[in-house]
Order: C-alpha cells, then sequence, then structure tokens
C-alpha cells in the first residue's frame, strides 16, 4: 500500500493570493513516492498555480512544501534540479533554437560533471548513453539534431518531457503533458508514464485534462476546484463522487446525470 | 573617376574597412552578448571600452608596466568590473523595479560614472596617444595599402571571435548562456545559476570590450570622449540583427567598409552618415537585420 509510506511530496496548507484574486486556498496534497498522482479541476481552478509554488517559481503567502521531509518553500527554483525536481510546461518553455540533443543536454546541467574536461566538452562522453536512452524512451530518435522550434508540437511536448527526464528526476511535475496530443501520441504517453513509475520508482504529480489518460494512469487524483480541494481518492472513487460531477457539469446535468 | 582609380579606392576601402570593421565587430558582440541574456541594450559599452583604454595606457605609459602585465591586467580590471557592476547594480535595479528602461537608465549612469572617473584622474583631460604594440611599417594587399598594426589588429580580432564562437558551442559555460539568452525561466528550473551566468556574460563583453580598445586606441587620439565609436558598433548590430552573434561580426564588417567606401568615393565628410544609410537600407529590405531570424507573429 504506497498511501500509507511517508510522502516525497506534502504541500501543506498552501495559500497564494494575486492582489484580491486568491488562486489557491489551504490547499494540501500528499504524494506518495513511485506514484502516480493527478490533479484536476476545471479551467481556473488553481492548478498550474500550485505546480508554480511547487517549483518554486512563485512564492506562496502562506503554506509549507516539504520534498522528502526538507522544507524547499524559500530555496530558489535553480535549486530544484538538484534536489530532483523537474517539470514541464503547460505553453512550452524549450530552448528553441537549440536542437533536441542540447535541449536534453541542458536538461542534465547538473550532472555534467566539474572536471576542465567535461566542462569544455560539447557532449560530455559519460553523458553520452544516458542522452541516447532518453531520446530513444521518448521516441525523438528521428529528430536529435532538429531544432525545438522545427518539431510539431506533439514531439515538442515529448522533448519537454525528455529534458525533464535528463534531470534525472525523483519527482516528475507534468503541466499538461497530452493536451493538445494525438490519440496515438497519449497512448505513448500512457505507457511512458506507466513504466516511469512502475520500472524506474518515479513519482510523478501530473495536472491533465484528458481523462481517459488521469483514469488510466493514476494511483490517486485529487481535484481542484476554485482554489480549493473538493475530492480526493482512487480513479474511481473521485468519479463517482457528486462533488467533482457537479464541478465539471455543473449542478442541473448532475441531478439529471 | 577612371577605372584603374575605382579599382584602387574599391580595394583600398574593402581593406581598411576589414580592420576597422572587425573592432566594430568585437564592440557589436560585446553588447549583443549583453543583450540577448540581460534584454538590456548596454549604453555604457562605449564608456567600459574607453576606460579599459586608459587603464591600460596608466599601466603601460604611467607604471611603465611590461606588455605581458599589463594586457591581462586591464583584462581582469574590465572584468571584475563589468561583472561586479550586473552583481551589485543591476541586481538591486531590477529587484526595486522589473521594468527594463530602469536598467538601460543604470546603464546610462554608468557610462557617466567611467566618463567622469577618467577625467577625474586627469589623464583624459587632453588627448593623448596610445603605443603601438606592433610596428607600424607599410603593408600591400593588392594595391591597398595598410600597416603592419592593422593587420595585427584583424588577425587578433578574428582569433577573439573565433574563441567566442568556441566558447560557446562547445563548452558547458556557453551552453548556459545560450539557454539563458533563450528561456531564462526553464534554464533556471534545469539547475543553471542565473546570477552567475549573468556576472560571466557581463565581465566577457568587457573583455572583449577591452582587447577592442587596445587594438584601435593606438590608431586614434585617446579621449574622454573616444567611447562615441559605439555607435557604429549599435549600427553593427542592428544591420545584424541585434540578437544574432553572426550577424553582430557581419553587421561590424559592413558597417567598416562601409564606412571606408563612402569616405573614398564620395567624401571624408559623409562618413559619419554612411553607418545610419546602411542601417535603413538593411532594415527597408529586411526588417529584422541580416541575421534577426524570422519576424515573429503573435496569435492574438
Amino acid at each position: 500500500m504506497p498511501e500509507l509510506r511517508t510522502p516525497l511530496l506534502s504541500v501543506e496548507n498552501l495559500t497564494i493570493a494575486f492582489g484580491g484574486l486568491v488562486a489557491v486556498r489551504d490547499f494540501s496534497i500528499a504524494v506518495a513516492p513511485g506514484t502516480i498522482h493527478a490533479l484536476i479541476g476545471p479551467n481556473g481552478a488553481g492548478k498550474s498555480t500550485t505546480f508554480n509554488c511547487i517549483s518554486r517559481l512563485y512564492r506562496p503567502n502562506a503554506g509549507r512544501i516539504l520534498f522528502d521531509g526538507q522544507d524547499i518553500t524559500r530555496l530558489p527554483s535553480s535549486a530544484m534540479a538538484g534536489l530532483g525536481i523537474a517539470r514541464s510546461f503547460q505553453n512550452l518553455e524549450l530552448f528553441n533554437e537549440l536542437t533536441v540533443y542540447e535541449n536534453i543536454l541542458i536538461g542534465a546541467h547538473c550532472h555534467c560533471g566539474a572536471s576542465l574536461r567535461d566542462r569544455l566538452s560539447a557532449r560530455p562522453p559519460h553523458l553520452a548513453a544516458e542522452i541516447d536512452r532518453i531520446i530513444e524512451r521518448t521516441g525523438l530518435g528521428a529528430y536529435r539534431e532538429t531544432k525545438a522550434c522545427n518539431l510539431d508540437f506533439g514531439h515538442q511536448k515529448l522533448l519537454e518531457l525528455a529534458r525533464a527526464l535528463a534531470i534525472r528526476p525523483r519527482l516528475l511535475l507534468l503541466d499538461e503533458p497530452a493536451a493538445g496530443l494525438r490519440n496515438r501520441e497519449i497512448a505513448i504517453l500512457d505507457g511512458l508514464l506507466t513504466d516511469l513509475a512502475r520500472r524506474d520508482g518515479l513519482t510523478i504529480l501530473l495536472v491533465e485534462h484528458v481523462m481517459q489518460l488521469v483514469m488510466s494512469i493514476s494511483d490517486r487524483v485529487t481535484v481542484l476546484n476554485f482554489g480549493t480541494k473538493i475530492a480526493e481518492g482512487t480513479p474511481q472513487e473521485v468519479k463517482s463522487n457528486p462533488a467533482v460531477v457537479e464541478a465539471y457539469l455543473g449542478k442541473e446535468t448532475a441531478l439529471h446525470g | 573617376m577612371d577605372k584603374d582609380l575605382i579599382l584602387l579606392f574599391l580595394q583600398q576601402g574593402i581593406v581598411s574597412g576589414m580592420v576597422v570593421g572587425s573592432v566594430y565587430a568585437l564592440l557589436a558582440l560585446s553588447i549583443v552578448m549583453i543583450f540577448k541574456t540581460s534584454e538590456v541594450p548596454n549604453f555604457a559599452q562605449g564608456e567600459i571600452f574607453m576606460a579599459a583604454g586608459y587603464c591600460a595606457l596608466f599601466l603601460l605609459v604611467f607604471q611603465a608596466t611590461p606588455v605581458w602585465l599589463a594586457v591581462p591586467l586591464t583584462l581582469v580590471v574590465a572584468f571584475a568590473g563589468a561583472a561586479l557592476f550586473r552583481r551589485v547594480v543591476l541586481t538591486q535595479v531590477s529587484r526595486a523595479s522589473g521594468s527594463p528602461v530602469n536598467l538601460v537608465i543604470a546603464t546610462l549612469g554608468l557610462s557617466y560614472v567611467l566618463k567622469g572617473l577618467v577625467r577625474r584622474t586627469g589623464f583624459g583631460d587632453t588627448p593623448r596617444s596610445f603605443p603601438a604594440l606592433v610596428s607600424t611599417d607599410g603593408v600591400m594587399i593588392g594595391q591597398a595599402s595598410i600597416t603592419r598594426l592593422d593587420v595585427a589588429i584583424f588577425l587578433t580580432a578574428l582569433a577573439v571571435m573565433a574563441f567566442l564562437f568556441c566558447l560557446f558551442a562547445y563548452t558547458k559555460v556557453g551552453r548556459a548562456m545560450r539557454a539563458v539568452g533563450m528561456n531564462p525561466k526553464a534554464a533556471r528550473l534545469m539547475g543553471v545559476d542565473l546570477q552567475r551566468i549573468h556576472m560571466l556574460v557581463w565581465g566577457l563583453s568587457a573583455v572583449v570590450s577591452a582587447i577592442a580598445a587596445l587594438l584601435i586606441s593606438p590608431k586614434i587620439l585617446m579621449t574622454a570622449e573616444m567611447g562615441g565609436i559605439v555607435t557604429m558598433a549599435f549600427a553593427a548590430a542592428i544591420v545584424g540583427g541585434f540578437t544574432s552573434l553572426p550577424g553582430a561580426v557581419v553587421g561590424g564588417f559592413v558597417i567598416g567598409i562601409a564606412e571606408n567606401l563612402v569616405g573614398l568615393f564620395i567624401s571624408s565628410r559623409a562618413i559619419v552618415v554612411a553607418p545610419f544609410v546602411a542601417i535603413m537600407l538593411v532594415l527597408i529590405v529586411r526588417p529584422q537585420g541580416l541575421f534577426g531570424g524570422r519576424v515573429a507573429i503573435k496569435k492574438v
């Protein structure tokens, strides 16, 4: 039972407001190691804001963020990679003029080595095998030397994931990895994420609107609406929760449905 | 004008233009390097160039420091000064207000501070001449006549460009610099220390400007106003697209050659206009500059 283990990531009573607008209110979540945990909710529910707090791009007004027992609430975002926290973005944040290989190499920035020979190496040899494997797993083999801006959207999404993997993360934060992907690509993503969690023991927290993916891969699902948590449980539990149905479909529809 | 004279002027204009253009290119590189990572046009670049020139002059002439020591010392001072300015002043300014305008004003402030400092020392009161480190004997290239010093200027500038290219293309820190220029938010999440990269870029940019000063100073009279040459470097950067390093190099040569051809064929009094005519022509034909990439189309 993974739920009983100490959480790898726990967010406690997080509150963040922009001016008078409270985007997230008193939100807590515990992500158990080795599990896939989905954060869902209607648009504007505060999911990406929560992500930005965890990856230290926003400073929360109140609450704590613990990673592996360590309080990371006040750490700079440049410390995240070193801790083993990687993320992808809803709207892509790639290095557009760099090739696929170089993008992944920047992801491995912390592992490039500090010796003079490693520093002066365009492609550090000790990372070659690892990067090759990441490229192969994410299906980017045909595009190694393609500039990121010349990839189609689906492959750009996969490149963000590949770059995040190069960080050698223990926790992977994925903001809508399946948005804009075709069914075939979603199937690849489904297999890859499951594989990463089950085989490599990665912990994944994802925000996602594609329910087919969420229901298929998640161990647990947390539902956010208007900045507060309205439900949490296994995919089956959440699916049949009346509050969730109401949040997604509206009250009247819920009564008839 | 007969054909032989035209041919002679063309050769002389292009060769002299390449020499002075290589110095413009170095200054344009220092401007573009900072602009790409900090999004700030550094209006103090000319004064960094000038102050480095005076630092070398002070060491070589007034302290009689040997060349092998004076040159590295000048570069170290330039690096440290610029890195410190980025770390102490610009970090504070951007913390106080995110607006890039304030950063630009801060660079203007630096330019006045440096000019004031040079005047304060008294060295900037009268025009001074910088000792040539290479002989000024004549050399013929085709029919064009230049000096050994000119050849040394050109070759040194090329070597600096090659060094920069290798740094950006083949090293870990160069890769991180390029990543910061493209997407600072993502670079930070990959563990790149933005503060450190910014300091390194500013330091490196100042070193390149200092080299430009060491190269060109023997050919001009040094005054506290010599930083005005940076206008040509800005012109070169704009011609090249302002965000492209190869563009800055090509832009430098274009401006240098245009200046010399105009001086020879039209009038030496028309030289000051030449870079701006070049800018206008390039911007009419390619609004994004020669190497500026595609014009961004934003979805609304």
